[in-house]
């Protein structure tokens, strides 16, 4: 109890229940033997303080954003009146724009779910350890990356530009099965438009992480493209426009 | 002024807080991370590697905070709010033209939505382009893809309730989305709008699930989420060297 | 020596534990499954008094706001149909220019009987029930009925 008038680290203090205690710092070898020089600094203050200014900063933006830009609102709710165009929130604009290219169940349902099954998956399939922590792993990861990216930003664009103007569903409605039109035909394409840069590079004997890097490339740069298409490209009567000439006064951005 | 300092810092109350002393020193930086709950998301150590930039340019932290500005913020935004479908449309323009800092604090509520998804998104990106959901993390990326989809729904069940003409269709499209589900979609449909269509039951439920269900998921797995990282031994950039040596 | 597989009574007592626990939980579960259900209520989603017969002139197609539904009136007698675009649900007005149901979404087309004849819609506008009851016409807004195809026996004779 005479403890606290003496000013002694109170940590320090032994206590009764308390059965262990950080009690010496010494500089000896530790579990990061092995393990190459200790290139660690104390997290007190330098990464409290970080964290303390990345907060400041990121309340800063939102404010000053805030200042000047104002949340859209519409009229009331009027479920007889269908507004011209209706979207979904901008992050589900790619499942809207998939939907205009194909069958609901295949490509709102069916595909974003293999998506998430499959992103979910990625670390059971790349079970190697090795290569962690670095950009794209190696020089070949970064040029897979690199080229899939490219590639997929000309196809799926050309895809959809394509898809609208001359749509297979329209073109031969009544000719052919719907089931054919609006399922068969759609996943052939989607599935060799996605598949095509995995097999080329399966043709180079690629590490499974080579492997998920061409994937994720093709289906996150696919994802981007279909959402930008939906969100930005998209007018009244969910035609393509381009975004800076839209129809009416119908501005995209003006929707989020 | 230093001698009340001292009585201050030397006092039962004060040394009841805080169990170490001023962090100036080795031991005392060690605890004041290891005794304080929110310090100690973090290691005492932190490598030089992980705090670079360009290697996860914070997008992970970001979010975190942007999660915390989103909670207050809303907090704020339920004092002038009710899930009805004859008044939430009313509050918000009350809340827009009457309430002091009322239209900024809705911009920040959405803008900060958006921002979130954003984030998220990018540190998703960001960690498997740095290969960091391999061994031992492939559960945290797991977590961490549930996050993100948690993080949608609680934008979207958000989106429906200022009960605008945008809220309305939006969220109608986007629920008749999930009836094309084969089997189970009418059900997942009926059992979120509650009804046929989107009215009365359906903005019930989507304030619910996004003033509580969701967000309590969302603290939940992060807290998760946070303690694999330091499990697994904080980034995967600490990885690179050690990598090799496990095989 | 009969060495019989015998379960101690320690793993017994585990089992019958373990098991009855899960039947409490999944129990719950269910009930839960069933609170959360939809329940009807009054207005929209119940009966709904759309008008005289003799108001609907035939050839002609009504629209009652209430009901979120039209009123078609052939020949052959009278549909009642969702006006809720079976592509994504946006309410679908009748264009009496073109002669045709235009869904402004996604540019899904129905003629008056709601059969698709243009866009992305996957089957025909759903149907309501319609009942006449001395002259006055009845729509059961309850049960929105998905079809695959026009068939006149949806028509009520009137």
């Amino acid at each position: 109890m005479s403890n606290a008038e003496k000013p002694q680290s109170f940590s320090k203090e032994k206590s009764a229940t308390k059965t262990y205690s950080l009690v010496e710092l010494v500089k000896a070898p530790t579990t990061m033997a092995d393990k190459g020089p200790d290139d660690s600094i104390f997290s007190f203050p330098t990464v409290a303080l970080l964290e303390l200014l990345l907060t400041l900063g990121v309340i800063a933006f939102l404010v000053l954003f805030s200042l000047g830009v104002d949340a859209p609102l519409e009229e009331i709710a009027n479920p007889n009146t269908t507004t011209d165009p209706a979207k979904a929130p901008w992050y589900l604009m790619g499942l809207q724009e998939m939907l205009e290219h194909g069958h609901p169940t295949l490509m709102a349902v069916g595909m974003p779910t293999l998506m998430v099954l499959f992103v979910m998956s990625i670390p059971y399939i790349d079970n190697v350890r090795k290569g962690s922590g670095v950009w794209f792993t190696s020089k070949k990861g970064k040029k897979v990356t690199r080229n899939t990216a490219i590639y997929t930003a000309v196809v799926m664009p050309a895809y959809i530009f394509l898809d609208s103007t001359f749509p297979l569903r329209e073109i031969l409605r009544g000719q052919l099965p719907d089931f054919i039109l609006q399922a068969v035909f759609p996943a052939i394409l989607m599935g060799a438009i996605v598949l095509l840069p995995v097999i080329v590079v399966w043709r180079t004997k690629p590490t499974p992480r080579e492997l998920m890097l061409t994937l994720f490339t093709v289906l996150f740069v696919g994802a981007i493209v279909f959402t930008l298409a939906g969100f930005l490209f998209r007018g009244p009567g969910f035609e393509l426009y381009w975004p800076w000439d839209m129809p009416g006064d119908y501005r995209p951005w003006h929707n989020l | 002024m230093s001698k009340l300092i001292d009585f201050v810092t030397n006092s039962r109350v004060w040394r009841s807080f805080f169990r170490h002393g001023w962090p100036d020193n080795p031991l005392d930086r060690s605890l004041v991370m290891t005794s304080n709950i929110f310090l100690h998301l973090h290691s005492v150590k932190t490598s030089r590697k992980s705090l670079k930039w360009s290697y996860s340019m914070g997008l992970g932290i970001i979010s975190a905070i942007v999660f915390g500005i989103l909670t207050i913020t809303g907090l704020m935004l339920m004092f002038y709010y009710a899930p009805t479908v004859e008044r939430a449309y009313g509050y918000i323009i009350t809340l827009q033209t009457l309430v002091p800092f009322g239209q900024l604090m809705r911009n920040m509520h959405r803008w900060g939505a958006h921002l979130m998804v954003l984030v998220v998104v990018l540190h998703m990106a960001r960690v498997f382009y740095t290969g960091a959901y391999k061994p031992p993390r492939e559960f945290n990326w797991v977590v961490g893809v549930v996050l993100l989809l948690l993080t949608l729904g609680a934008s979207f069940t958000g989106y429906l309730l200022p009960w605008d003409q945008l809220a309305y269709w939006a969220i109608t499209v986007g629920t008749s989305v999930a009836a094309y589900e084969p089997m189970m979609g009418s059900t997942i449909k009926g059992l979120m709008l509650g009804g046929p269509e989107v009215g009365q039951e359906a903005l019930t439920r989507f304030y619910a699930l996004h003033v509580m269900l969701i967000p309590m998921g969302i603290a939940l797995l992060t807290s998760l989420h946070i303690w694999r990282v330091r499990k697994d031994g904080g980034l995967a950039a600490n990885a690179v060297e050690d990598g090799g040596s496990d095989e | 020596m009969s060495e019989k597989k015998t379960m101690s009574r320690r793993n017994f007592l585990g089992i019958a534990w373990g098991g009855s626990i899960a039947l409490v939980f999944g129990q719950a579960a269910v009930a839960l499954l069933k609170f959360i259900e939809p329940v009807s209520a009054g207005g929209f989603g119940g009966s709904i008094y759309a008008g005289k017969v003799e108001e609907f002139a035939i050839n002609s197609i009504n629209r009652i706001l209430a009901g979120r539904f039209f009123i078609s009136r052939t020949e052959d007698g009278i549909i009642a149909m969702w006006q809720k675009c079976t592509h994504l649900g946006c309410a679908v007005p009748w264009v009496e220019e073109e002669g045709q149901f235009h869904c402004p979404c996604h540019g899904s087309l129905y003629n008056e009987v709601g059969e698709v004849t243009g866009g992305p819609a996957p089957r025909p506008l759903d149907t309501f029930p319609v009942t006449i009851k001395s002259g006055e016409v009845w729509v059961d807004t309850s049960q929105p009925t998905e079809r695959s195809g026009f068939d006149p026996s949806q028509l009520t004779d009137a």
